[in-house]
């Protein structure tokens, strides 16, 4: 399986935790955006550090949202 | 119901909710209950004093829906309450006298708002904990409004706003000389003071608070300087404890649930997270209660790895955020552990940082209104715990 990370923009409220979790895969501009790639484990705790509940996460093969 | 062992977690809330998924996402197929002590689905708190208050979330807070627990074979029993642990038969005991049997058990409990002696009985008295009580504070808020709120802590300050934000006329009681000062400094105390004077909150420093009056309802409140206070309504935001105390006898100490960094009790199968518990701190040598939302998250993440004899996640430096009058605050690090803290910026114009150190070696960080130098903070005062200077220190300590 290999995880994707999609950010909700009207969501992010800029925090920055997913940032702090997985540095290569997130940066913070005026959202979070999605930068790089991660292991799918770093992607998941990303996603679940997410206080606004912004990031969902998706498998890229079969587009079946894995979180929330 | 079937008699065989399986997961049971103690608890609904966020560190619960955390712990169960990832149990099923990681393959665990045993049997799985979350005992939820409030008659709601598991939900999001941090809403409850801001959007759900206001009015502007509504009451989209829970994380899964109906189904989801369904799909997933986990069993909730809402509405119902740990009441006894019994390690030896390695049971868990629920109201009614039910016994669930398991094989490994989460303690998430959670904690429990303090309250004054000087309030109880009186029915307009709130505390802001769960969301029956944002649903009931709500309720009685309105246009003109007398709400006066006890303790400037971040909840309270958040009612405040919140309130404010719905026409209230709101009085803020603060028994120290400025609010949060303790731990982040008199600087930023004196701001969040003006903050919310500035935006229309009467803010009393120093207010001890001696007495109620009112027929069922608190019609006035008396301070040790005799101000009385007159209120259509009161929050009690004095802080929480652990709910812990049905734990007593059990083995572990109801006074200080201790859990390694994996989650662990001493007790062999029981494990704790989130508010509930004192988690062990690697770097700083502590056992240390957080009562931040990542910590329940990450925590309840790492009981379910370690149930399933998988290694913790990371550690990750605890931070917090508070949204009050448009304004972000948010904080990373262990400003208790600082001895000397430089501001950048203007706070006049809630744009600015506050770099808590001790000696040289930063600890914690304060931004308003700079999510971005946040995270430069954080990678600072991470490194700064490893030893090593930071890749990209944004911010230099000055002292």
């Amino acid at each position: 399986m290999t995880l994707k990370a999609l950010i909700d923009e009207t969501a992010c409220s800029a925090h920055g935790d997913c940032v702090a979790v997985a540095p290569g895969v997130f940066a913070l501009e005026d959202t979070a955006v999605v930068i790089g790639e991660g292991s799918d484990e770093l992607i998941l705790a990303a996603a679940e550090s997410c206080p606004a509940l912004a990031i969902t996460v998706i498998d890229a093969d079969t587009g079946e949202t894995v979180y929330p | 119901m079937s008699s065989d062992r399986g997961i049971v977690i103690a608890g609904g809330g966020l560190a619960a909710q955390r712990c169960a998924e990832t149990l099923r996402r990681r393959g665990f197929d045993g049997r799985l209950t979350i005992v939820c002590g409030e008659p709601e689905l598991p939900y999001d708190r941090p809403p409850l004093s801001k959007g759900v208050l206001a009015g502007t979330t509504g009451d989209g807070v829970h994380f899964r829906d109906a189904a989801w627990y369904e799909d997933n074979a986990v069993e909730l029993l809402l509405g119902r309450r740990a009441e006894a642990l019994d390690p030896g038969e390695r049971c868990l005991t629920v109201d009614r006298g039910e016994r669930l049997p398991y094989s490994e058990l989460l303690i998430a409990t959670g904690a429990a708002p303090r309250t004054l002696p000087q309030l109880a009985g009186f029915s307009n008295v709130h505390a802001l904990r769960t969301l029956g009580d944002a649903r009931a504070l709500g309720s009685e808020l309105g246009a003109g409004t007398r709400l006066t709120i006890v303790g400037a802590g971040f909840i309270g300050q958040e009612v405040a706003a919140s309130a404010l934000a719905l026409g209230a006329e709101v009085t803020l009681l603060e028994a120290l000389p400025l609010p949060l000062a303790g731990l982040l400094g008199e600087p930023v105390g004196r701001w969040l003071a003006g903050l919310h004077e500035e935006e229309g909150v009467r803010v009393k420093l120093d207010a001890q608070l001696t007495g109620a009056r009112g027929n069922g309802r608190v019609e006035e409140l008396t301070l040790g300087d005799g101000t009385a206070i007159g209120c259509d309504v009161v929050v009690a935001g004095v802080g929480v404890q652990p709910a812990a105390g049905w734990l007593a006898g059990s083995g572990i100490d109801p006074a200080a649930v201790l859990v390694d960094a994996a989650g662990r009790t001493a007790v062999p199968h029981v494990y704790a997270a989130g508010d509930v518990c004192r988690a062990f701190d690697t770097v700083r040598g502590v056992h240390t209660r957080t009562e931040h939302w990542d910590a329940a998250s990450r925590q309840g993440t790492n009981v379910a790895l370690a149930m399933l004899g998988d290694e913790p996640a990371p550690h990750v430096m605890p931070s917090f955020w508070s949204d009050q009058h448009g304004v972000r605050i948010q904080y990373v690090g262990h400003a208790e552990d600082a001895d000397r803290h430089v501001i950048d910026g203007d706070p006049a114009q809630r744009d600015f940082t506050v770099l808590y150190s001790r000696g040289e070696i930063p600890v914690a960080g304060l931004a308003v209104g700079r999510p971005r130098e946040l995270i430069a903070m954080r990678r600072l005062i991470e490194a700064a715990r490893r030893g090593q200077p930071a890749n990209e220190p944004a911010i230099e300590p000055t002292t």
